[in-house]
């Protein structure tokens, strides 16, 4: 059986960008979307906590890390699955589906993010912190201006990896039926039922192509 | 049902308990609102799809959501799920009504309320051609099931030998048949004839005429909602009695679609 690709060009407009001309988003805009809102709120919530764990490395440190430690032994799809019915029946809706998925891989993604940062600020020699305090710098000072900005740029990688695999897990979201990529490609696929190949192999090198911009633009940060 | 989904439903019931959000009267709820939400396919043609030019949603359950919200005199509000999700929706408060394609089963039955049903059908294997005529020449075959139907539950109960396989959906079942990693297929009679019709090597497959169960389709409300499933009964009936719910099937299982088969059944009051 030959390929035939018609059938992702017919239904191009849908796989991209959804039913946007009637005001909700879907296809590949909403995944970018997904991916790009979920990583700002992990890595600013990451960094936090981060932080957190950093400066005060006794009780607070120990509880963020049992805090970890529960996110990632849990599959991500049952955070999603609890977020979207849960969330609902005891705060009684309101919360847009794909906001729930959002919220459910920031605080994934954050658990891994925290633990990233401060292993980037514990591998800074300590010098750099002992030099910052004998100039006059608070402890606040020190991190904002100078541990910080050397930690983040090293793990620039670090982030990249994380974040592809968080553009990937925005698939998950078609187990709750938000429009994002991978269900408007089988919403497509269960009307013309014979071309899955196709329709698959199409949206696997959209993914493919969203990674890769990532690892261009994070190549071009950490060469400035 | 899932073992996962069971624990969904506990946890659910559980977390509704707490905080007791059962409502006295959701028909009211809804009128007040001025919105019906209704649970609907958005990948199981021709029950609930997306539409390739207007990327609506179309399709039999969707034409009777829309006379539900008509006849309640309210707006219309669908939210697409698939099968697995479509009771937990309910149970949860993110819908009104369950008009998904969803069988009456005695075990349903004890987590939602079910309508008269509005579409009667049967479920039937897809083989290849030249495998055996009788259902129980495949009764330790590796046959293929849509995951949460009741297909599956049916194949478990009668044929405990064979090997069942679950699929997302149909489309994921049958590429498994032509490629040989199962010996049948089954699914509700009408979307099985529809996959065939449209398979461009439909020479190679063919139904068999035995039925493993038959279904009839209803739609779910929540539990103890007596009002609106009175309403609802009350409606389908209407539909019925004014050739509306003909037109409907005619529209989505008549002479000019890909698969077109008799109605043999009429809406009844319960």
């Amino acid at each position: 059986m030959g390929l035939d690709f018609t059938v992702v060009v017919r239904n191009l407009d849908y796989l991209l960008w959804g039913r946007l001309a009637e005001g909700e988003l879907g296809g590949l805009l909403l995944t970018v979307i997904m991916a790009v809102s979920a990583g700002a709120l992990s890595l600013l919530l990451g960094i936090t906590l981060a932080v957190i764990a950093w400066r005060y490395a006794a009780i607070p440190r120990k509880l963020l890390f049992l805090w970890a430690e529960l996110i990632r032994g849990v599959p991500l799809i049952f955070v999603i699955f609890w977020l979207y019915f849960l969330v609902p029946a005891l705060f009684g809706g309101g919360i847009p589906n794909a906001l729930s998925v959002i919220l459910a891989l920031a605080w994934f993604s954050s658990a891994a993010i925290m633990h990233s940062v401060l292993a980037g600020l514990q591998a800074l020699p300590c010098s750099q912190y002992e030099a910052g305090i004998a100039s006059g710098f608070t402890e606040f000072q020190v991190l904002r201006w100078i541990l910080l900005p050397q930690a983040l740029k090293n793990l620039i990688p670090s982030f990249v990896g994380l974040f592809a695999s968080l553009i990937k897990d925005t698939s998950l979201a078609f187990i709750v039926n938000v429009p994002e990529l991978t269900m408007v490609a089988s919403q497509v696929n269960s009307r013309t039922q014979l071309f899955p190949t196709e329709i698959f192999l199409s949206i696997a090198a959209l993914y493919f192509i969203l990674c890769s911009v990532l690892s261009l633009i994070a190549r071009s940060i950490s060469n400035r | 049902m899932g073992f996962e989904f069971r624990y969904l439903t506990a946890a659910i019931t559980l977390v509704l308990g707490l905080t007791g959000a059962a409502h006295a009267d959701q028909l009211a709820d809804i009128r007040k609102a001025g919105v019906l939400r209704a649970a609907v396919f958005d990948s199981n043609p021709p029950f609930g799809l997306v539409d390739e030019k207007t990327h609506s949603l179309v399709g039999y359950d969707i034409d009777f959501a829309k006379a539900f919200a008509d006849k309640i005199g309210v707006k219309l509000e669908l939210v697409p799920t698939n099968p697995a999700n479509r009771i937990p929706l309910l149970t949860s408060g993110k819908v009104d009504l369950i008009v998904a394609d969803i069988t009456i089963t005695p075990e349903r039955a004890k987590v939602v309320d079910f309508s008269t049903p509005y579409f009667v059908t049967g479920q039937q294997f897809l083989v290849p051609a030249g495998s055996p005529d009788k259902l129980d020449g495949y009764a330790t075959a590796r046959i293929g099931a849509v995951k949460g139907t009741t297909g599956e539950q049916a194949l478990k109960t009668r044929f405990p030998q064979a090997r069942v396989l679950s699929y997302d959906d149909v489309p994921l079942a049958l590429a498994s048949l032509r490629n040989g990693s199962v010996q049948a297929i089954t699914q509700d009679a009408e979307i099985l004839a529809g996959l065939l019709a449209a398979a461009p090597d439909k020479d190679k497959y063919r139904l068999l005429p035995e039925l493993l169960s038959k279904e009839e389709i209803g739609v779910g409300v929540k539990k103890d909602e007596t009002a609106l499933l009175a309403e609802v009964n009350k409606i389908l009936v209407s539909l019925e009695q004014d050739g509306q719910a003909g037109q409907i099937f005619e529209r989505w299982f008549g002479k000019g679609t890909k698969a077109p088969e008799p109605r043999n059944f009429k809406i009844v009051a319960p």
